[in-house]
This record gives C-alpha cells, structure tokens and sequence, in this order.
C-alpha cells in the first residue's frame, strides 16, 4: 500500500530546512570538490611557482572556458618541459617549475571570488590565470586590487577599465570594434542591426559599435538584446527581416550563437543579402552550428585558426596532439596560451635579474614583454597593461574556417578606453608602478599606434 | 591601501538604460506582423513538444521532475551520438531518441521516484540531484563543449505565403519548424488516443484517480507507473532529438525548456492534456507578439507575470475537470 497522497504543508519546517541545507551543501560540495588544487603527479622537483588557473569547467560557461583552461595547460606544459616557444630556456623557469593549482568557479560570478581569495590568501600562489565573462572579472577585480594580486586575463572586453592589478591580453575595443565598423560601413551598406546577450559586455560592445558606425555617418536600425542562454531566436530574426538593414553586428555569447546562425539560416536570410559581422562567434562555435551555416559571416578577431605563421602551424599542431585531432583553436584560447607565455616571460626576468617573486617584481617584469605568439608578434603596453594585438576579420567558409580579408601589418596598441565615448581618456600605470589612479584625459583624438 | 578606489566604477554608467524599441518603424505593418504570429507557432510547436511529456509526468502524475529538462537534453545527444557514429538520419534517430530515454526514465523510475510516490518535497529534491547528476555524466562523456546535430537537407529552405512586389517572401514560415509543430500535433494525438481509446490509459487515469481501488481491482499499478513515467520521458527524448537541429546541443541546454515547460503545463491545465494545447498557443503567442512589440527580455518577464496571476486566480489551470474530492 502506498501513503496517501501528503500535501506540501504536511512537511515539517525542520524537514524542510533539513531537506534544503542537504541540497545547498552537495551542491557547494560538489563545486568545490572538483575546485580543489590539483596536485599532478608529474614530479615538479624543487621549489615549484605556484600559479592560479581559474576558469570554470562546469556550468553553462564551460563551454568557453574549458577551452581555454586547455590552451593554458598546453602553455604551462611547454614551459615545464622546455619545448614549443620555450624551447632554449631549460625545463621551467630558471630550473623551477610551474605548479598549477587549479579551481573550477562552476560558471558562478560569487564563486570566482572566493575562488581567487583563496587562491592567494591559502594556497599563496604568485598570480592567477583565468576569467572569461566580464562579470566574472568584475567579481574579483576588489579581490586582486585589496589584496594586491595579479590576475591575467585572456579575453577580448568592453574596454573602460584599467587596474594595476590585471594584465588585459584579449583585445580593447579598439583591436576590435574600430576596425570592424568601417568594414562594414564600406563593404556591406550604412544600416547596421545590433544584437546580443543581455549583460554588460555585449551593451557596451555595441554601445561603443553604434557610436562608430554613426560617426561615420551609418545608422542603427535596430537593437535587440536576448538573456543569456537563449536559443529562441525567430522574434529577433522577424524584426532583422522588418528592418532591412545591411549587416547585422552580433554579440551574442555561448550556446545562444549556434541557435541564431541556424535560424537565421532557416529563417531565409542568406549571407549574401544580410551579413553578420561577429565579435564572440570564433572557430569553436562555428564547429557547433555546423560550417553551412556560417559560410558567407563574418568575424573580428586578432586571431583565427588560419593565421600564417610558423609560431601559428605549431601552435594548432602541438595543442591537437594534445586534446584531440578535432579540435579546433580560436583566439580566446590563443591569448589565454600567450599570456601564459607572458608570464613566464616575466618571471624569467625577475629571476635573470635575481629578484624575488612577488606582485611588485612580476607586475614591473610584465610591462612591456613582448612574445612571438601564433598571431604574430604581440607586445604587453608599458603603460595601460592592455596587449597590443593584431585586428583582423575573417569571413567564414564551407570548411569551417576563416578566410583573412582584412588584417593590421603589425600589432594595433590598445586603447583601454573607448574613444568614441571617451574623447581623449587613456591610461598611463608610473613606473614603478604605486597604484594610484592612473586615468589620463589628454582631451585630443589618439593616433592609432603600432608595434614597430 | 584599502581606500584605493577603483576609476572605472564610478565614471562609467553602469546602469542599463532600458532599451529603445527599434529605432525604425519602417515597415511594421500588418504583414510583418502577421509573420512574426505565424512564426509564434513555431515557437508554440516548440513548446507543445517539451511540455507534453511534463503533462504526463506531472500532470497526470503528479511527479514534479526537475529533470524534465535533462531527459530533452539525453534525447538530442541520443540523436548527436547516432549521427556521429552511424550517420543516421535525423528523422531515424527520433524513435531511438524515444526508446533510449524511456528506458532511462523507466530505470529512474524504479531507483529513484517509486520510492517516494506521495512525498512531492523529496521528488522534487531527488529529481533535482538526478539532473545535477545527468548533466555531469553528460559532460564526462562528451565534455562540455557544444554539438553539432545536422538538419535534414530536405526539410530546409522556407514556405512562402505572402511575397512583395521583388518577390522576396514577407509572410513565411521555415519547413523545418512546420515539421516541428506537425511531430508536436502528431504526438499530442497519439497521447490521447493512448490514454482515452486503450486499456493501458484507461489503467492510468483509474490508477491516477484512485490509486487503491485500482489495486483492488487488479491493475498492476506499478507496472503502469512505470510504464507512464517512462512513456513521458520518452516523449522528452523525442522532443530534445526533434529541436536539436535548430538550436544548440550542451549539458546545461534543459534547463532553458524546463521553466517553459512548466509555465505551459500549469496555465493549460493540469488535469486535461488538451490544456497542454492552449497553455502552449497562448504563452507562445503571447511571447511572440510582446517580444516583437517590445524586445525579448522583456517579454518574458510580462508572460511570466501573466501566469503567476492566472495561476493566483485560477489554481488548476484554464482546463479543468470536475473531480470528487
């Protein structure tokens, strides 16, 4: 016999409470127990560099982030053995090798700055590696900045930020935006669609877009934004086909991107009457839709898979040895591989220098290191502690891959503010660097600049 | 130095200004309109097909399964498995997508929920841990990167209905999603007929009625608690093999139809499955035409505003059946 059917009200508070607590502990339990440091077994020998990695491998924003914790092992793999880029330095750093102490945040913005205090305050690590979202970014900047930390972060952003404490290695809006506009202004018509998820990064992305394309005289049809996570798109692609614009400028992030170049598709809009010029659509996703879908689109990126340089073929070689013959590369994994490279850089030179490591010496160390990376060669900026990086748009083919059809001769130097909204605001750290506010209005249109 | 504030957080404004509608109303007509109601039912298709085998498990049921979502995602990776290994057609893969996930549902059934029949707090847990659980085996298996389901060529490409002067199609709805309604209609009817024109339903809504008279009367009632359990979560399956060719496969992908699911479950009606119907037309309408009046977002929050009002007023639904208590 079975019990009568119990109403919810029939459930003791303590029950519940009970119940609840149960269900809330085995869900931190188990965010954090595979957030533990993860002791390798490859002997490490004496005295390793503890360093930080943290990015989320569960959760929805794993599908990124994964990818670039991947590209980051790689890094810190090459470096301790002494082979791709830092072949000719020896095993590890100055004869110490990297020991990587790994968190998993769960795609949870609180969590990543949990994660980082304890990163530095129990496990005492020298600097961390991670962070893909911008909010997530925002959630441990107060960290790094109280506790004076360095925090390397890999990711193309909004811009407007500046901090003694974080290395920008992704592009500033104008390594990406700037160039990407007037592409579309000259090439696909002076009506832009604006769209993307609903969080900080995509409406100041566009909001610094839009204001470029009406400088130059374009106009903005339409913006529209959907939560993040949505695969819903027919309502947003009707309002495209109601607006006729000439391209359609996306922002939109994760697994909403498959879903709207599928329907977009679906919907009966070709590439060649209404192209879409993207920021986050990268080799990884374009493998998810399936390359039909995106042939004919665009994309703005320092990097692509297509990239022809030796460091390049080298780079995809050894990281799909690594994971996987179908794996594909894109450049939030490259910038999170070169950083890597940055930071060992650095700390190489402290220890040529016969320095301590600590955040004073590895933030000095770090201004101004430059790396043959796959894209070409980059360089930290001395000044704003953003990367320069090449700006280069892609147009997508059947394969899959980008077709390079526009791209800088040499590396752009970051702008951490937005110009377009900022007229003159740049941002220039003292050497050495005392942290104090470092914003400058110099009130003049900046040149853009390049790495000689 | 704890006083260092930080520039960019108070010169940058940080509030989001709600957002313009579109900034050009060039062209919002009648027609344009019409075709953004037409394409809602696709949007209604959509969510007749995810929410009909909620309508079962708890609608008929009365299981809260908080892992509704996740048996939709087994059967679209079900779908992406057999077209990875095999190259199967899409439209093969949907009965195994069914097969499969009704097995697993059946299994749970008899772990897990058989266990805890009358007690909805500890289903609801349980069931929640059982989708934390599936999406991690998922993501073991095939890690959290997304997957790539491809659509059947012969159901791309669009069906014109209304065309302007040039030609170019202005009312028009994909034949992808028409087959995605026509799967949703063809299932409803097949659910029905199942639980009004056979023995096996009539069973069902005798044990769902009164489960110990039923046992009196020699029905096997664990037998067809299994059965119903499983058959709902196959319709799951079905529904995740069906929508994964137009959106996005990922662990995490259930957890975007689940509240839908449930919003239609509960407007339509719990007891009828034909509320299923109107609770989809009506929520996916009405997102639809609030979405294309205003933007997404915002959209949704209205329709869900809606529901939790209808589901104030009317605590069973639009449908009900008069039942002795």
């Amino acid at each position: 016999m079975t019990k009568p059917q119990s109403s919810s009200a029939g459930i003791s508070r303590r029950k519940f409470i009970q119940y609840s607590s149960l269900a809330v502990g085995s869900g931190i339990v188990a965010a954090c127990s595979n957030g533990s440091s993860t002791q390798s077994s490859v002997d490490l020998g004496e005295n390793p560099i503890k360093v930080g990695v943290m990015y989320s491998t569960t959760g929805t924003i794993a599908i990124v982030e994964k990818s670039l914790q991947d590209a980051t092992f790689l890094a810190i793999e090459q470096i301790n053995t002494g082979t791709g880029p830092w072949e000719g330095n020896g095993e590890g750093i100055g004869g110490r090798k990297i020991q990587k102490v790994v968190v998993n945040p769960d795609s949870n913005w609180d969590l990543y700055n949990q994660m980082s205090k304890r990163l530095i305050e129990e496990d005492k690590v020298v600097c961390i590696l991670g962070c893909y979202t911008s909010a997530s970014r925002k959630s441990v900047l107060p960290v790094f900045e109280d506790k004076d930390a360095i925090l390397y972060y890999p990711v193309y952003y909004e811009g407007n930020e500046c901090s003694s404490n974080v290395f920008y290695t992704g592009a500033a809006p104008n390594q990406q935006i700037t160039d990407s506009i007037p592409y579309c202004h000259k090439n696909f018509g002076s009506k832009g669609f604006f769209i993307g998820s609903d969080y900080i990064y995509p409406k100041e992305s566009n909001r610094i877009a839009k204001a470029e394309l009406e400088k130059i005289g374009g106009k903005v049809v339409g913006d529209e934004y959907a939560a993040l996570g949505t695969t819903e798109f027919i309502t947003i692609i009707n309002k495209i086909k109601a607006a006729k614009p000439d391209f359609v400028l996306s922002n939109l992030v994760g697994d909403s991107i498959p879903a709207f170049y599928r329907q977009f598709k679906d919907a009966g809009i070709t590439s060649d009457k209404i192209p879409i010029m993207a920021y986050p659509t990268t080799e990884e996703e374009i493998q998810a839709m399936g390359p039909e879908y995106s042939s004919g689109h665009y994309t703005s990126f320092n990097y692509f898979q297509t990239v022809d340089t030796p460091e390049n073929k080298l780079f995809v070689k050894q990281f799909q040895e690594m994971f996987g013959g179908n794996r594909v590369t894109n450049g939030v994994m490259e910038a999170a591989y070169l950083q890597t490279f940055f930071m060992a850089q650095a700390m190489k030179k402290v220890f040529d220098e016969g320095g301590e490591l600590n955040t004073g010496t590895i933030r000095e160390a770090t201004r101004g290191q430059e790396f043959n990376a796959p894209q070409g060669r980059v360089k930290i900026d001395p000044e704003n502690y953003h990367t320069y990086l090449y700006s280069r748009i892609g147009k997508w083919k059947e394969d899959g891959q980008a077709e390079i059809v526009f791209s800088t001769d040499a590396a752009v130097k970051p702008i951490a503010w937005s110009q377009t909204l900022y007229k003159g605001r740049t941002c220039v750290h003292p050497t050495p660097d005392t942290r104090v506010d470092p914003t400058v209005e110099t009130g003049k249109d900046l040149e853009p600049k390049y790495l000689s | 130095m704890l006083d260092y504030t930080f520039p960019t957080l108070f010169s940058t404004p940080h509030v989001l200004i709600a957002q313009e509608a579109a900034a050009s109303n060039e062209g919002f007509d009648i027609l344009t309109l019409l075709n953004q109601a037409l394409n809602g039912i696709g949007i209604v298709g959509i969510l007749l097909l995810t929410g009909l085998g909620l309508a079962i498990t708890f609608g008929v049921m009365r299981i809260i399964n908080l892992a509704h979502g996740e048996f939709i995602m087994l059967g679209a990776y079900v779908t992406f498995v057999f077209q990875d290994a095999f190259d199967l057609d899409l439209l093969m893969t949907i009965p195994l997508a069914f097969l499969i996930t009704a097995f697993i549902g059946a299994v749970v059934e008899i772990t897990i929920i058989r266990r805890l029949y009358g007690h909805p707090l500890e289903t609801l847990l349980a069931t929640w841990g059982l989708s934390i659980v599936l999406q991690g085996v998922v993501k073991l298996i095939f890690t959290a990167q997304l997957k790539y389901v491809k659509a059947p060529a012969y159901l791309s490409g669009n069906l014109p209905l209304v065309s302007d002067d040039s030609g170019a199609a202005v009312v028009a709805i994909s034949y992808y999603r028409l087959f995605i309604v026509g799967v949703a209609l063809a299932l409803l009817g097949l659910t029905l007929y199942l639980f009004y024109g056979t023995s096996w339903g009539r069973q069902i809504r005798a044990v769902t009625q009164n489960r110990d008279m039923a046992k009196c009367l020699g029905v096997n009632t664990k037998l067809v608690d299994m059965g119903t359990f499983a058959y709902g979560c196959g319709l799951a399956g079905v529904a995740g093999s069906v929508i994964s060719a137009l959106k996005s496969v990922a662990p995490p992908m259930g957890q975007d139809y689940l509240v839908d699911a449930w919003m239609v479950v509960v407007t339509g009606g719990v007891d009828k499955l034909i509320g299923i119907l109107a609770g989809s037309l009506l929520i996916g309408e009405a997102n639809a035409i609030i979405a294309f009046m205003l933007n997404d977002p915002l959209a949704r929050v209205i329709v869900l505003g809606a529901v939790i009002i209808l589901i104030r007023y009317r605590p069973e639904g639009l449908f009900t059946v008069q039942k002795r208590v």
